[in-house]
């Protein structure tokens, strides 16, 4: 008699199977990156322990992995929101750009004498809206068309991208520097800077965290959010029950897109000082996808996943010393999102083992 | 007409149970080479579970299927098409972006990994030649119409080896002229000693293109006769059962004429899915303190009807009047604040959001009004408090858990579904097929909050393919029968074999005196109505 393995779903699962999937899939992660890095010829322990140094151990370390979680709590949080509604959202990356372009620009083009409560209001108010606009460009021709998200939020990407290019390094257009000898653009002004809470840890964070809170109130909430969880759950009870599925759509879709604006805002203002387009071009927002997966779109459970993946990425820098690339981050980057999404599966599903039934029907 | 050979498919003693509720009880079932055989019977009477087993798809709990004499076991589509049985499904089964030809030879196995398509091609010209089925077979099938998909489905069937063909009511989803063609080919293929079985529950079909009929009702046999011995109301009788049904009269008759109105349909034209017709030119009128059953086979409009008059699905005519407003283009949520309240058909999916907690589910139409809510903050303890009075009042279970409601029981569901509809202010409810699938304690409980309706001087429509609910709930029986209203009783002019041919549209009152109808149909095979 043979063991039948078979799959079934299951209802909404009990604490520790949420909390322990992810972390099986995390370390499944480890375990595969460490296979790698044999083959790359070093030692995975002290690969993990160089890692570990330098990015959670300590305080400096600590920062750096905030600064680099932030963005991501913000495009995680733009995700998650968009893709909670079954709008698919692929285009946090672009709206990240427009973000930081509006913000550069009105950055600059402020008096420089501007107060900084007021000139930090503006800026970051102009980057969300500028992120919620690009996002408009997709959502209003799904909104009224149903034309498909992912393209015209993906396509919207790389106009974005090539759109931040021309402005540095195609032309001399206002946000770049007419003095420098090579390409760059204008400082923005110290009014424009966000305050340092430790070492180059911004209070960006804390306006991350906010957006969290916020966000995670109004799904639970807010008739806002029960709209919003009612049309990603059955659009045909939704739209039984009276809600607005077009409405939605856009506010949605403009919000998902605010929170990817308001990251490349903070970015200018909080890290980087200037509009650049190679230090910004970061995958930011597409790291964001991940991160919302990974935190199965909760917005409290972005935070920590964003954190973890800050870590990631802070932990690259002092591989080289022992003698590994750092794009092997990147690597295990790919393999936490591969093991977490297959987690997933586990997550809806449970394994049944049973001896198959003994044969019945027509002999 | 009938060319009848031997016995080639014999069903013995077929039993199917899904959860407990048999789907077929001792079904007994025998075709001849050669002959269009009819199956007969409502939805639910058991035809698409015989059917499934015979092309593999479900295995019976008991009882026997042989072939040429010999039992044989059908476990898997692909056992029944090396059987020699193909079945053509009323959802299609095709690729659209593949050519006929290519979808012909998919999933076939013995199949070398170089497609030699021009020797199918020849094989499909030299096929569709013999019976008539005209079809290219380097058209691709997004640009064939449904009448020709139709054709490759039956194409594919033949082109794999099928000499017994099951049609799932083929002439569900075509246009008249396209059904006749489709009777040519039945025709052309029981010529070439081909057995069909033609699932249907068009009395017309039935009687004008099969030689033998099996009748099903509620999973077990009423009977096979020929075709050429019986007739329309005899096929009725056996159909729904008429000799079972509550005589008219039993509860007490009301009069209504002088009651305002509370809901108008007014010819009412809607288009369905598919683009066709769905609803042609209905008018129905409920007074206060009427229950108004709407009768009829299941796919006769009644769903576009239904979404129609609830604001879900967009009209191309007609009129919707709620008392004295007019609805006709009022929003769901207009039509629902108007006093309209609405249990569909679709319990999860439409009326409650799956994910939902039940919770959630009751106030899906109240969450936007206080205490509920207030400037957008939703207030949980007026929500849990809402839930556990609506669910003490209509002893609903499970208001207090987390759980998703896709996981609770289909009477739970719908007495939910009551408590939230029934409880909001409204003059008229509309309830689609409110009981099917419960048991009996909920159904009586169901049913008691239906009649409770009209104490409230309330006006119910409901629709429902239960005769038996509707004789027993309604004080106006109209029936509905491809779009149309074709005929109306009360309680006092019920009469039940009239009302099963209304019902199966070998019949319409509209269309002139009862006898004619039924005779030029019944005698006349080729001469089918304009539909």
């Amino acid at each position: 008699m043979s063991l039948r393995i078979g799959v079934e779903p299951r209802a909404r699962p009990a604490l520790p199977v949420r909390l322990g999937v992810p972390i099986a899939s995390l370390a499944a992660a480890g375990l595969v990156g460490a296979v790698v890095i044999v083959i790359s010829g070093a030692n995975p322990l002290d690969a993990y322990q160089t890692m570990l140094d330098s990015s959670l151990k300590g305080w400096r370390p600590l920062t750096r992995t905030l600064v680099l979680a932030t963005p991501l709590i913000l495009t995680g949080l733009a995700a998650a929101v968009a893709f909670r509604m079954k709008v698919w959202n692929i285009g946090a990356e672009g709206q990240l750009y427009m973000g930081a372009i509006a913000a550069a620009g009105l950055a600059v083009a402020l008096p420089s004498g501007t107060p900084k409560v007021l000139m930090l209001l503006v800026i970051l108010v102009a980057g969300a809206v500028a992120g919620a606009l690009w996002a408009g460009l997709a959502a209003l021709p799904k909104a009224y068309f149903n034309t498909n998200e992912v393209i015209t939020t993906l396509m919207l990407n790389f106009v974005a991208l090539y759109f931040m290019n021309y402005l540095i390094f195609g032309s001399v257009s206002f946000w770049r520097d007419p003095q420098a000898t090579f390409p760059q653009g204008k400082i923005i002004p110290e009014a424009a800077l966000l305050p340092i809470i430790s070492h180059r840890l911004h209070y960006g964070l804390l306006i991350a965290l906010g957006a969290a809170l916020v966000l995670w109130w109004s799904l639970r909430g807010t008739t806002w959010g029960f709209e919003l969880r009612t049309i990603g759950d059955s659009p045909a009870a939704s739209r039984y029950a009276g809600m607005s599925v077009r409405g939605k759509i856009l506010s949605v879709l403009a919000l998902s897109g605010a929170l990817a604006g308001l990251a490349g805002a903070i970015e200018v203002s909080g890290v980087l000082k200037t509009l650049d387009p190679r230090a910004i071009a970061t995958e930011l927002g597409f790291t964001g996808i991940v991160v919302a997966a990974v935190a199965r779109l909760n917005p409290l459970g972005v935070v920590p996943v964003a954190v973890l993946l800050g870590a990631v990425v802070a932990s690259g820098t002092n591989l080289q010393t022992i003698g590994i690339e750092a794009e092997i981050v990147f690597l295990l980057q790919g393999l936490i999102f591969l093991f977490v999404a297959s987690g997933e599966f586990f997550l809806s599903n449970r394994l049944v083992f049973s001896r198959p039934a003994s044969a019945v029907g027509s002999a | 007409m009938a060319a009848v050979g031997e016995t080639i498919l014999e069903v013995r003693d077929l039993n199917k149970a899904f959860y407990g509720v048999a789907a077929n009880d001792r079904v007994n079932f025998d075709l001849r080479a050669g002959e269009v055989h009819g199956l007969l019977g409502e939805n639910g009477a058991g035809k698409s579970t015989l059917c499934s087993v015979l092309a593999g798809l479900y295995r019976p709990d008991s009882g026997e299927v042989r072939l040429d004499g010999q039992p044989v076991s059908l476990r898997s589509p692909h056992e029944a098409a090396e059987h020699g049985i193909g079945m053509v499904y009323q959802h299609f089964r095709l690729v659209p972006s593949l050519t006929v030809a290519e979808n012909l030879v998919l999933g076939l196995k013995r199949q070398g990994f170089r497609l030699t398509l021009r020797a199918v091609q020849n094989r499909v010209a030299a096929i569709a030649e013999e019976y008539g089925l005209t079809v290219h077979p380097d058209s691709y099938v997004w640009q064939l119409s449904v009448g020709e998909q139709q054709r490759v489905e039956i194409l594919k069937q033949l082109y794999r080896g099928a000499r017994i063909l099951i049609l799932d009511e083929p002439t569900a989803v075509l246009a008249p002229h396209e059904c006749e063609k489709l009777y040519e080919v039945v025709r052309h293929m029981a010529q070439q000693d081909h057995s069909v079985v033609l699932v249907s529950h068009k009395m017309e079909e039935i009687l004008g293109h099969t030689d033998r009929v099996t009748v099903l009702r509620l999973g077990r046999n009423a009977g096979t006769v020929n075709t050429a011995e019986t007739d329309a109301a005899s096929l009725a009788a056996m159909m729904i059962g008429a000799e079972h049904m509550p005589e008219a009269g039993e509860h007490a008759l009301r009069r209504f004429d002088d009651a305002p109105a509370v809901l108008s349909v007014a010819n009412l034209e809607v288009v369905g899915d598919r683009g066709v017709t769905a609803v042609d030119g209905a008018s129905i009128e409920v007074r206060r303190g009427q229950i108004v059953g709407v009768a009829g086979v299941a796919g006769n409009g009644q769903r576009e009807l239904q979404e129609a008059i609830a604001g879900l699905r967009a009209i191309s005519g007609g009129s919707i009047r709620l008392g004295e407003r007019d609805i006709t283009s009022a929003s769901p949520r207009e039509r629902s604040a108007a006093g309209l309240a609405y249990v569909p058909e679709d319990r999860l999916g439409t009326g409650l959001a799956s994910g939902l907690t039940l919770e959630e589910n009751l106030v899906l139409k109240s969450y936007r009004e206080a205490p509920h809510s207030r400037w957008g903050v939703l207030s949980s303890r007026a929500i849990a408090s809402t839930a556990r009075d609506l669910a003490e009042g209509f002893d609903v279970r499970g208001a207090r858990s987390q759980m998703a409601v896709s996981l609770m029981s289909g009477g739970n569901l719908q007495k939910a579904i009551l408590a939230r509809e029934l409880t909001r202010t409204h003059d008229v409810l509309v309830a689609a097929s409110p009981t099917r699938g419960l048991d009996l304690a909920a159904t009586a409980a169901v049913r008691t909050h239906i009649r409770a309706e009209t104490a409230h001087g309330r006006g119910v429509l409901l629709f429902s393919e239960d005769l038996a609910e509707i004789t027993e709930l309604a004080d106006l029986i109209v029936v509905m029968s491809r779009g149309r209203i074709v005929g109306s009783y009360t309680p006092e002019t019920l009469d039940i074999a009239e009302l099963g041919l209304l019902m199966t549209g070998a019949q319409d009152q509209t269309a002139g005196p009862a006898e004619s109808a039924a005779e030029s149909q019944a005698g006349d095979p080729a001469g089918s109505p304009a539909g």
